[in-house]
C-alpha cells in the first residue's frame, strides 16, 4: 500500500539540539528557524524538560548514554542523528540508541526539512508498531486461555465448533477481542464448576452460556 | 571613480518556456539600465549573460561559468524550480547567490537564494479558496511532469482534504509534450467544477486549445463553466495562447494595470508581466542593498539581508522570501481582469504559519 505522508505541524514546534557550539549547529538552527521551529541548544547534558519537545537532534560523534534522561532505545520524541565520524563503533552506539532520521555533518544549506518529516513519520510508525506488537504478544499469551475455555465449554456438552461459535458470539456481544471473551468465559466457567457462583457478573455472558442471544431477567439476578 | 559591479543573468530565451525567460531577462535589463542611469548610486552594473536555452543540464555549468569568468557574485536567473535546484550546488561551491524571480512551489529556503516571486501561500492557496467558494468542490489536477506540478498538486490535494473537496483525478504530461488527448478525455468524462493546471509552455498551450475545442462541443464546459486555473500564467504568454486563454483564472503578485507594482519596483509600473516586474524589482533591491555600504559587493547574501534596508524592502532574513500582494484575475478579452486582491502577505515556504490573507479591494486598477 502507498503511504500518504501526513505533514506534521512544524510552525512553532520545539526542536532541541544536543551538540557543542559549532558551525553545524548554526547551520542547523538557521534551517530550523526558516521552517518555522523554535530552537534550543544544550551541551553537555539534555535537561529532563527536553522530553516535552517535538524533535531532538543529537551529535553521534560525541554522544553517550549518560547524556539522556532515558534508557537507550526509548527516546520519547523523534530523534535525528547528526553523523560526522562514520566509525563503526559510533554507528553501533547509534543503532542501540535508535534515531528516526539522520543528517551527515557538516550541516550545510539543506537536509533538515526532509529529516524532520522522515523522523516524525518513522517515530510515529515505531510507536504504532510497538503498541501493535504488545497487543499481539498479549493475544499470543492468551492462546492457552482459549484452549481452556473451549475445553470447559466442551465439558458442558458442546462440540468444539459450537464452543468456538459461542466465544465469538460473546466477543461480539461485549465488543471485546475473542481472547478477552475466552478469558472471562474460562474464569466464569471455572468458578461455576467450583461452585463459587462466578466472578463474571455480565448478564449477556450468562445468557450466551445458556445458549440464548437475549438477556432474561434471571440473568441479571444473582 | 564609480564602481562597476558584475551581475549574472541566467535566463533561457529559447526552448519550451522561452517567453517566461525573455520576460524575466527584460525586467532585469530594465533595472540595470535604471541603476546605471541613476547618478545617486556610486556604481554601475555590468550584465554577464548566459543562455541555457531551456536545457536543464546547461544551467549549472553556465552558472559556474558566470561566477568563474567574471567578478559577479549575484546571479538573477532560472525560470523552473528544476533549474534552480540544479544551480544551488554550484552557488555553494563557487560562493555565488541567486535571485530567483518566478513563482515556485515552496519547501525551500536556501541561504544562497532570494525567492523574489510568490510561493503557494501567495498564489495557490488564495486561488483555491476563491474557486472552492465560487465554482464548487470537485476539482481535477494536472501539470507538467516535474517538481512544480507534483508539489503544487500535492498541496492542492491537502487543501482539498482539509476543506472537504473532492479531487476527481490527477494526470501529468512530460515537459514539452503536446500529447494531451487522454487528459482531455478524462476531464470530459469526469466533469469537474474546475481544473488546476500546472502545465508549462507548449503543453499548456496545447491543453488550453483542446479545452477551448471541448467547450464548443460539450455544453457542460460552455463559457463560464469549469474554469482552468493557473499559478504562473501572465501577460508574457497571453499572446502565444490567444483566444484559448479566455476564462483562465490566474493568481500572482501583480498583473498589468494594477498599481502599485511590487517591492523594489520603486513606483515603476511599465512592465509586461509579473515575471518582468519581479525581475526588475530583484535587481533594484540588490542595488539598494549594495549601495548601503562601500564594499557591500563582497558581503554574503545573509549579511546583506541582515541590513535594515532588507526588511524595509520586504525580504525576510529568516526565509529569504518576500512579502507580496496577491491578485486573482481572469482572462477576459485578452487581458487579466482582477477579481480579488489581497493585502501583501509574507511568503511562508513551509506553510507553517497560519495567516489568513486579508481581502483588499483597494489596489487601484489603472485604466
Amino acid at each position: 500500500m502507498r503511504r500518504r505522508l501526513s505533514i506534521p505541524d512544524l510552525g512553532g514546534a520545539r526542536a532541541e539540539i544536543l551538540h557543542r557550539p559549532h558551525a553545524s549547529v548554526a547551520a542547523l538552527t538557521r534551517q530550523l528557524q526558516a521552517v518555522g521551529l523554535l530552537v534550543e541548544c544544550h551541551w553537555p547534558d539534555l535537561p529532563a524538560a527536553a522530553r516535552a519537545a517535538d524533535y531532538l537532534f543529537i551529535d553521534v560523534d560525541t554522544a553517550h548514554d549518560d547524556q539522556f534522561p532515558w534508557e537507550p532505545g526509548e527516546a520519547p520524541l523523534p530523534t535525528i542523528a547528526l553523523i560526522g565520524y562514520e566509525a563503526p563503533g559510533r554507528i553501533e552506539w547509534l543503532m542501540n540508541f535508535v534515531a528516526d532520521a539522520q543528517i551527515l555533518k557538516p550541516v550545510g544549506d539543506n537536509g533538515v526539512y526532509s529529516a524532520l518529516l522522515i523522523a516524525r513519520a518513522t517515530f510515529d510508525a515505531r510507536i504504532g508498531l510497538a503498541g501493535e506488537i504488545d497487543a499481539l504478544r498479549r493475544r499470543l499469551g492468551q492462546r492457552q486461555t482459549v484452549v481452556q475455555a473451549v475445553a470447559l465449554l466442551a465439558a458442558r456438552g458442546k462440540t468444539e465448533d459450537e464452543a468456538y461459535a459461542q466465544l465469538r458470539g460473546m466477543a461480539m456481544a461485549w465488543r471485546v477481542s475473542f481472547e478477552d471473551a475466552a478469558e472471562a468465559g474460562a474464569l466464569w466457567l471455572r468458578d461455576h464448576h467450583a461452585g463459587r457462583g462466578g466472578r463474571c457478573f455480565r448478564p449477556e455472558y450468562r445468557a450466551i452460556c445458556a445458549g440464548r442471544t437475549t438477556v432474561r431477567r434471571a440473568d441479571t439476578v444473582w | 571613480m564609480n564602481r562597476i559591479i558584475d551581475l549574472g543573468l541566467l535566463f533561457s530565451t529559447t526552448g519550451p518556456y522561452h517567453l517566461m525567460g525573455q520576460a524575466s531577462r527584460l525586467g532585469a535589463l530594465k533595472a540595470i539600465a535604471q541603476v546605471n542611469a541613476d547618478r545617486s548610486l556610486d556604481f554601475a552594473f555590468r550584465a554577464v549573460e548566459r543562455d541555457p536555452g531551456g536545457d536543464i543540464d546547461a544551467y549549472a555549468p553556465l552558472c559556474e561559468d558566470i561566477l568563474k569568468s567574471s567578478a559577479a557574485r549575484h546571479v538573477v536567473g532560472c525560470t523552473t524550480s528544476w533549474s534552480r535546484k540544479e544551480v544551488i550546488p554550484s552557488l555553494e561551491r563557487m560562493g555565488g547567490f541567486l535571485w530567483y524571480p518566478t513563482p515556485y512551489e515552496g519547501f525551500e529556503a536556501s541561504d544562497r537564494v532570494v525567492y523574489a516571486h510568490a510561493c503557494p501561500n501567495q498564489h495557490l492557496l488564495p486561488l483555491l479558496d476563491h474557486c472552492f467558494a465560487a465554482y464548487g468542490q470537485r476539482l481535477y489536477l494536472t501539470g507538467s511532469n516535474y517538481i512544480w506540478g507534483w508539489e503544487m498538486n500535492r498541496i492542492a490535494r491537502e487543501a482539498s482534504d482539509r476543506g472537504g473537496a473532492d479531487v476527481l483525478g490527477e494526470r501529468y504530461i512530460p515537459i514539452g509534450s503536446t500529447d494531451i488527448a487522454r487528459l482531455i478525455d478524462e476531464i470530459a468524462a469526469l466533469k469537474p467544477d474546475f481544473v488546476l493546471n500546472q502545465l508549462i509552455g507548449s503543453s499548456q498551450y496545447a491543453f488550453l486549445e483542446a479545452m477551448a475545442d471541448l467547450r464548443l462541443r460539450d455544453p457542460v464546459f460552455s463559457e463560464g463553466h469549469c474554469p482552468i486555473l493557473s499559478c504562473n500564467m501572465t501577460e508574457a504568454e497571453l499572446p502565444a495562447i490567444g483566444a484559448a486563454a479566455e476564462g483562465v483564472i490566474s493568481a500572482g503578485p501583480w498583473f498589468r494595470k494594477l498599481a502599485p507594482a511590487l517591492p523594489g519596483n520603486e513606483g515603476r509600473e511599465d512592465f509586461g508581466s509579473s515575471f518582468e516586474a519581479v525581475s526588475h524589482g530583484s535587481v533594484m533591491m540588490l542595488a539598494r542593498l549594495l549601495a548601503s555600504s562601500p564594499d557591500a559587493e563582497t558581503a554574503s547574501l545573509p549579511e546583506l539581508l541582515a541590513l535594515p534596508d532588507a526588511a524595509t524592502l520586504g525580504i525576510s532574513a529568516r526565509t529569504h522570501h518576500l512579502t507580496l500582494p496577491v491578485a486573482i484575475t481572469q482572462v477576459r478579452n485578452g487581458a487579466f481582469v482582477p477579481i480579488k486582491t489581497y493585502a501583501p502577505i509574507e511568503g511562508d515556504p513551509y506553510l507553517t504559519r497560519t495567516q489568513t490573507p486579508v481581502v483588499l479591494p483597494l489596489i487601484k486598477v489603472v485604466i
